[in-house]
């Protein structure tokens, strides 16, 4: 973990309010595992008070790219930075998504701007030469975020581009067709119950990424904690990657 | 040269409760968890002292969340009092503490007094810990807490049967939700306090309109940061005048101007909370700019700051 300012490298918009954002860290670059994340602001006039977490979408080199949409003050805040703007980062923090070499397919479910950690993670089990493929929820073609994966599975709400549909059903119409299949799941909370109930009844093994309110990034304040079966958990830092069976999938969705 | 020697000439240092702390920046409780969490980032024993995450005599799972969220320049929050309990904090978190040398003061609740005074006995044998920080002030627990600091009566006894349970200096942090802190001071001053903290968080809400329900999860929660200052440093003022004890100040201190403020108001020393969440490195600024402060102002000691304000 460390703190550093950089320089926004490249910024620009990429679909209906989220924005694809890079800057260089050797750091980072170096020790960020996917699913992790990174805990930012502007080092310049910041009108709120806490940072933002944002997990980090790909690392191409030494540069790191964040995926966002803006959702709130913050975000909105950070879209309007311009290229070469300063930005105060923390990081890597969180824990990770695990990845076992035990698998057959590495299927990747994302939902929305849940795609935002996906790309790093599919770039690393390419590189492990494990076999990914990536089934991708969004309202619509027009909402549509990049991610490069082969084998690309699409579903929108509209039907305007691929299975018309929720993404969960896409997946759950294929889901014979693997041998021994790991999930990885990131997107809104009612998408991810849905998941880890069929990733239970089918007994795969899933790994779902969450996000909260967050202050400290670290797991000191014990502000951004999740209900899970047996006691609460941080999800800045036993998460923000957990197993889906250690989540209590009854509580009301927090974000 | 001569120059080079009067910069290493400010002594930091403070004494509080007849501790002696290297410098006056203490992390609160709360906002630095068990004082190894920020590693590597920071170090606890850049702290004068590391006050640690309140510590309950059976683990506490903490409130339902969300628990966090941001208002104009403030944080609330309601975590309840999340910890690992007495047991567990003595054999893994004060020991991995203890390793990286700080000088460490451990905050307490209970949910009856007997509690309180049950885990100050506890600690009281426990080499390595400088003192204990009475927590009769969060406002997010329904037993204990608050319970016992808005009322002088119960303040009273409840730091009477705790300074009788140990030995070690007792600090009893107050809180601003009160119609007078003058008189809790005072009466716990009375007591046996051998110091007072000021000021814990104040009562909050916030609402999410399209939900129409309360973004917290325990419905209300407890506002810190910049938001709080001028009414923590309005309550450190006052109560700092009203006991002969030293006072430590708290209460949306960000920048070495804020803690000189608290300072000058009448705090013998500073404690850091929701600023270190938005910049890990607030104690190392805050420590070099008092130095800078006393050396600009010629004062050798940075305990001259203390009082110092003229009205």
């Amino acid at each position: 973990m460390l703190e550093q300012k950089v320089n926004i490298v490249s910024h620009q918009k990429i679909a209906p309010d989220v924005f694809l954002l890079s800057f260089r860290s050797d750091y980072l670059a170096a020790k960020a595992r996917p699913g992790q994340f990174v805990h930012l602001k502007p080092s310049g006039p910041w009108p709120l008070l806490l940072r933002r977490p944002f997990s980090i979408n790909r690392i191409k080199g030494k540069n790191i790219f964040i995926m966002y949409r803006v959702a709130g003050r913050g975000t909105s805040i950070l879209s309007s930075l311009p290229q070469g703007a300063e930005l105060d980062v923390m990081g890597p923090l969180g824990n990770g998504f695990e990845i076992d070499k035990k698998y057959s397919d590495h299927l990747i479910l994302a939902g929305g701007i849940g795609l935002a950690p996906m790309q790093f993670l599919a770039d690393r089990l390419k590189t492990m030469k494990l076999n990914a493929r990536l089934f991708y929820g969004c309202s619509g073609k027009k909402d549509l975020l990049p991610c490069a994966v082969p084998g690309k599975v699409i579903a929108t709400d509209d039907g305007s581009c691929g299975y018309k549909g929720f993404v969960t059903d896409a997946f759950l119409s294929r889901i014979n067709k693997f041998r021994t299949p790991v999930v990885y799941a990131c997107g809104p909370w009612p998408m991810l119950k849905k998941t880890a109930r069929i990733c239970r009844e089918n007994k795969i093994d899933c790994q779902v990424s969450l996000e909260a309110f967050m202050a400290c990034g670290v797991g000191a304040c014990q502000g951004c904690v999740v209900k899970g079966v047996k006691e609460y958990l941080t999800v800045c830092r036993q998460g923000p990657v957990f197993n889906s069976r250690e989540i209590d999938w009854e509580q009301e969705a927090t974000l | 040269m001569r120059n080079i020697r009067t910069k290493n000439n400010v002594d930091l240092s403070v004494e509080i409760a007849g501790i002696k702390m290297k410098n006056p920046v203490l992390a609160a409780s709360g906002a630095f968890g068990y004082g190894t969490e920020y590693l590597p980032l920071v170090s606890p024993a850049l702290f004068g002292a590391v006050i640690t995450k309140t510590v309950t005599l059976l683990p506490r799972a903490g409130n339902v969340p969300p628990r966090i969220y941001e208002t104009p320049m403030g944080m609330l929050n309601s975590i309840g009092l999340a910890n690992v309990g007495v047991h567990r904090f003595l054999e893994e978190k004060l020991p991995e503490l203890l390793s990286h040398h700080p000088l460490v003061i451990v905050n307490i609740a209970g949910n009856t007094m007997e509690e309180y005074a049950e885990l100050a006995g506890m600690l009281n044998g426990q080499p390595g810990i400088s003192a204990i920080e009475l927590n009769i002030s969060c406002p997010n627990v329904k037993q204990g807490g608050m319970a016992f600091g808005a009322d002088p009566i119960q303040a009273v006894k409840l730091t009477t049967l705790v300074k009788k349970a140990t030995s070690k200096p007792l600090i009893v942090k107050l809180s601003p939700n009160v119609s007078d802190i003058a008189a809790i001071a005072r009466a716990v001053e009375q007591a046996g306090a051998d110091a007072l903290s000021l000021i814990n968080t104040l009562y909050g809400m916030a609402i999410d309109i399209e939900r129409q329900k309360p973004v917290l999860g325990n419905v209300t929660g407890g506002l810190s940061g910049p938001a709080i200052k001028p009414v923590a440093l309005y309550n450190v003022f006052k109560t700092s005048r009203a006991v002969n004890i030293p006072v430590i100040g708290l209460g949306g201190i960000m920048t070495a101007g804020d803690a000189v403020e608290f300072m000058l108001a009448g705090a013998a020393a500073v404690q850091i909370g929701t600023a270190g969440f938005i910049n890990p490195n607030t104690v190392k600024e805050i420590v070099n700019g008092l130095k800078d402060y006393c050396l600009k102002k010629k004062y050798p000691e940075v305990s001259q700051i203390t009082g110092k304000l003229a009205v």
